[in-house]
């Protein structure tokens, strides 16, 4: 019955992932490039001195410690007691949020397919090494959220949140991340995966996300649209999100000014990150999922 | 700087220019695009405004562009000529020369259509009125149109549009040409005030200009004053055949057979051989090569004379027809190469001879090819019914010999000794041995006939009416006359035959002949029917109000009225070819129309003509026009200013 069940929804994932790259993925893991606390006992070395088989060091024993770590060898030889410190193994949280306002439904190829399945190979990769996951998807607001999922057994339940979480509505990037800090899970990975174009500004929301106890990933997607127009003629561009319009006269001129605009855009986001030890990934939508989560993530090491 | 049409360009200037403002202001319709963000492209339109330099100009420079191209458009529209010429303003007249040597094809298509084409560059430059000129320095022009006679096409005006209709109105004729007439005409009207009815004609006399290929019949009764006329001198080839000459006659003995004499004249420097074809109602009835030698040139003679080559042709026809010589070697001037006779049926004459007895003319009249002769005492003659001899015309010609009628019924007489009463020929006295001194040889009734031993022992000497026509005199009175009255013809001898040596000559049976003919051929049918280009077509003896049609080479079924006379005359051939004319209940009238004219049928071109002496060089150059007509340059401007329009959208656009 679990089997079919599973089944299922690893069919369900093929839908965002093809199954020779989820082979693939199940080399990978998620790395940290902070050690981080955890709740439960897992699989990742932690800062703390905890229970594990790795052994750290000794130390004197006070009152109050467990007398379960205290080494009866060095009390035999020496008649003090010692205890046994260990490297506790922690789980590693990874926290993926995704954004699902209208703007991502823009572009072609769709910056919202490469979105979902982007946190689809992420997901996969931290579920398969029984990391913690949690998805979450904002648009002017936190939108859905899967907490705590843990193992194979949830690859069907990420799929689903995923398909099931349409583009729509306005984006308020910080209110979204207010929402997302108040309900924080533990610590960890987060990855935040958006376009990163709001018109409030990004200052305020990333600066909600970087804590110590979070290691942030921000990655950019674009369409190439964005990144380099094709546009010629008079045209009204309309806002999907707001509706605002700017009335525009295609030149040569514009078009110099906005591509010098965008290049600005996205390197003020990356000094941002860089500054405050986040680190910056911009996608093209065009490229290729594959060869982003194979090669340029692991050459990052968020991925190992 | 003159407008030839301002107000065209206001009224576009009214349509357009609030047109082009509408159309700059309506707001542009923009193609919709979805978008995810206009965040960047918001700072990239401010980013662009702020960067760009001259913010208004640059908006608004494609509609300073179009306005300045409209401007030039408008400009273009309004016909601006920059006039090359100055001071007061000038008085022209047109000399345009239509006679048949300007209608050789030397010049494509013809002499006529360069010589309208110059007069129309010279109409072009002359100034118009200036619209916006406080001072009027428009030019005036005539046009004068002349062959035998000239013809007023246009006074002076300085309507361009109208002088160019006029000027192409001018068709081209077959007369010759006669320029002192038109030069007459010319001065009279350049001493009227012309259309616009200033009082200019005063201050200077006009410019005549003339426009001809030089042949000029009357240069001998021209005299102007030295750079009065321009004379622009329109031909090429000299190179031309003609018909000079053409008679067509019955021969005496048998009136069956035709005589057709013909001379073909060669105005070129080379010998020609030409075939000269004769035809008679359009059959071809025989073709001849003829060989003409060149024209000559003599140290007397101012011109050339031309070669000529006489021919014959001699034909067997009853009826009546139409007689056609032609020259088929195709030449510059198409109008000589054929030349026309109207052969009548041969008619034979019924003739009343009055007398007491005279056996001189009884035998004379007798040995003349007639129909009948009567013989009548006087006393019969008298008893005879008049009526019916004017209405019936049973006799062709009445002779009247030393007897006085009572009455004169119409008819032609040929009258010896008195002349009869009432027709104001009055003979009061007698003289005695008189001797001719002076007779007119060229005249039909005295064709062939030698009156140089008449002598007369005694004669009428006759006082004659004004209008009647002497063809001999004796020493103190005239021998021989001619005298129309009452619509009937006197031709009237003064003397009593018997009286002179006449009947011992030879020339008195050659006169009998030829007064009955000329008198018979007055009888109404037989009138002269070969004309010359220019002469009216005229017929007598109809009754009053007869209507009638002319046909003619170009027109046909023109309506003719007799006038309350009988008379009928229309004025209007300056073609050559056969005319009719029909009128109903008779028999069609033909009549041929010729050229027949050495000098006209020389169109060598003359670079120099003479008038009374005095020399007048044709100009080196055709006329060129002596302003400008700005528009091609303005339209010129409107191009590139679309096309910098143009250079400058796309660069706007361009990515």
């Amino acid at each position: 019955m679990n089997r079919t069940k599973t089944a299922t929804h690893r069919r369900r994932l093929t839908e965002l992932l093809d199954p020779d790259f989820m082979a693939r993925l199940d080399s990978l893991d998620v790395l940290s490039r902070k050690i981080l606390k955890s709740k439960l006992q897992g699989e990742r070395r932690s800062k703390r001195h905890g229970q594990s088989v790795e052994f750290a060091d000794h130390r004197p024993y006070v009152a109050g410690d467990d007398l379960r770590f205290v080494d009866w060898n060095i009390y035999g030889r020496l008649e003090q007691l010692f205890l046994k410190l260990f490297m506790e193994e922690q789980d590693l949280t990874i926290h993926i949020v995704i954004d699902i306002s209208a703007s991502l439904s823009v572009g072609k190829p769709s910056k919202e397919l490469f979105i979902k399945k982007l946190a689809a190979a992420l997901g996969y990769v931290s579920l398969v090494n029984n990391n913690r996951l949690t998805i979450s998807s904002f648009s002017d607001g936190v939108k859905g959220q899967l907490k705590n999922m843990r193992g194979r057994n949830y690859i069907g339940a990420m799929a689903e949140f995923l398909l099931t979480s349409d583009c729509e509505g306005p984006s308020h990037f910080e209110s979204s991340c207010q929402q997302l800090v108040a309900g924080r899970i533990g610590t960890g990975v987060m990855i935040v995966l958006s376009d990163f174009l709001f018109k409030e500004g990004l200052d305020t929301g990333l600066r909600r996300l970087i804590s110590r106890q979070y290691d942030l990933y921000v990655i950019q997607v674009l369409s190439p649209e964005e990144l380099s127009p094709e546009l010629t003629g008079d045209l009204k561009l309309v806002d999907i999100e707001d509706t605002d319009t700017a009335e525009i006269t295609i030149s040569s001129a514009l078009l110099k000014y906005y591509k010098r605009n965008i290049t600005a855009y996205c390197n003020e986001l990356k000094d941002f990150c860089a500054r405050r030890g986040a680190a910056y990934v911009l996608a093209n939508s065009a490229d290729s999922v594959e060869s982003l989560t194979l090669n340029y993530l692991r050459r990052i090491r968020l991925l190992r | 700087m003159e407008w030839l049409t301002p107000f065209t360009a206001l009224y576009a200037l009214a349509a357009t220019l609030p047109l082009l403002l509408l159309l700059y202001f309506l707001k542009l319709k923009r193609r919709e695009q979805t978008i995810s963000s206009t965040l960047l492209w918001k700072r990239a339109v401010q980013d662009l405004q702020v960067n760009a330099p001259f913010q208004k100009i640059r908006r608004n420079i494609l509609l300073l562009l179009q306005l300045l191209m409209l401007l030039a458009i408008l400009l273009a529209l309004a016909g601006p000529i920059l006039s090359l010429t100055t001071g007061p303003s000038r008085r022209f007249v047109l000399l345009i020369d239509r006679s048949a040597s300007m209608s050789a094809n030397d010049i494509k298509p013809m002499r006529l259509d360069a010589a309208k084409k110059q007069a129309s560059t010279f109409v072009e430059s002359l100034r118009g009125k200036a619209f916006f000129s406080l001072r009027d320095e428009s030019d005036q022009v005539m046009i004068i149109a002349f062959d035998d006679h000239a013809k007023v096409m246009c006074n002076f005006t300085s309507d361009k549009h109208q002088l160019h209709s006029t000027i192409e109105a001018i068709t081209a004729g077959d007369g010759g040409s006669a320029l002192a007439e038109a030069i007459v005409v010319a001065r009279a009207f350049a001493q009227s005030p012309g259309t616009e009815g200033n009082n200019r004609s005063a201050e200077t006399p006009a410019q005549l200009i003339l426009f001809s290929d030089g042949k000029i019949r009357d240069v001998d009764q021209i005299a102007v004053g030295s750079g009065e006329l321009i004379f622009n001198c329109i031909g090429k080839s000299p190179q031309n055949i003609a018909i000079t000459a053409m008679q067509a006659r019955r021969s005496y003995e048998n009136p069956d057979e035709i005589s057709v004499f013909a001379t073909i004249a060669n105005y070129d420097t080379e010998e020609t051989t030409c075939d000269v074809q004769l035809s008679i109602n359009d059959n071809v009835q025989a073709v001849r090569a003829v060989t003409i030698p060149p024209q000559t040139t003599s140290d007397t003679a101012v011109t050339a004379q031309p070669g000529k080559v006489s021919i014959d042709f001699s034909l067997s026809h009853v009826d009546a027809g139409v007689l056609e010589v032609r020259q088929l070697q195709p030449d510059s001037l198409a109008c000589d190469d054929a030349a026309w006779a109207i052969l009548s049926p041969p008619r034979k004459l019924t003739v009343l001879l009055v007398t007491a007895g005279n056996i001189v003319l009884e035998s004379a009249l007798k040995a003349c090819p007639l129909a009948g002769l009567e013989l009548c005492s006087p006393d019969e003659f008298e008893a005879k019914d008049f009526g019916t001899i004017s209405v019936e015309q049973p006799y062709d010609v009445i002779v009247l010999d030393n007897h006085i009628p009572t009455q004169l019924p119409k008819c032609r007489y040929l009258v010896f000794g008195h002349p009869p009463e009432g027709i104001d020929v009055s003979a009061p006295e007698q003289l005695e041995n008189q001797v001719i001194v002076d007779w007119r040889p060229r005249h039909p009734v005295l064709k062939y006939v030698n009156l140089m031993n008449l002598f007369a022992a005694k004669c009428f000497k006759m006082t004659l009416p004004r209008d009647s026509e002497t063809l001999a005199e004796f020493g103190q009175s005239p021998a021989l006359a001619l005298v129309r009255r009452k619509g009937s013809i006197f031709l009237l001898a003064g003397f009593d035959i018997l009286q002179t040596n006449w009947p011992f000559e030879p020339g008195f049976i050659l006169f009998c002949y030829n007064a009955t003919a000329f008198l018979g051929m007055q009888a109404g049918q037989n009138q002269e029917t070969n004309l010359r280009v220019g002469q009216p077509i005229i017929v007598e003896g109809l009754a009053a109000e007869t209507p009638a049609e002319v046909s003619g080479p170009g027109f046909s079924g023109n309506e003719i009225k007799a006038n309350a006379a009988g008379n009928i005359r229309f004025p209007g051939i300056d073609k050559v070819g056969v005319y009719s004319l029909n009128v109903p209940d008779q028999p069609l009238r033909l009549f041929a129309v010729n050229l027949l004219d050495l000098q006209e049928s020389n169109i060598e071109p003359m670079r120099e003509i003479i008038l009374s002496g005095q020399a007048v060089q044709a100009q080196d150059n055709p006329i060129s026009r002596s302003n400008l007509p700005l528009w091609p340059f303005l339209v010129g401007i409107a191009l590139i200013l679309v096309l910098l329009e143009w250079l400058i959208y796309n660069s706007k656009v361009r990515i």
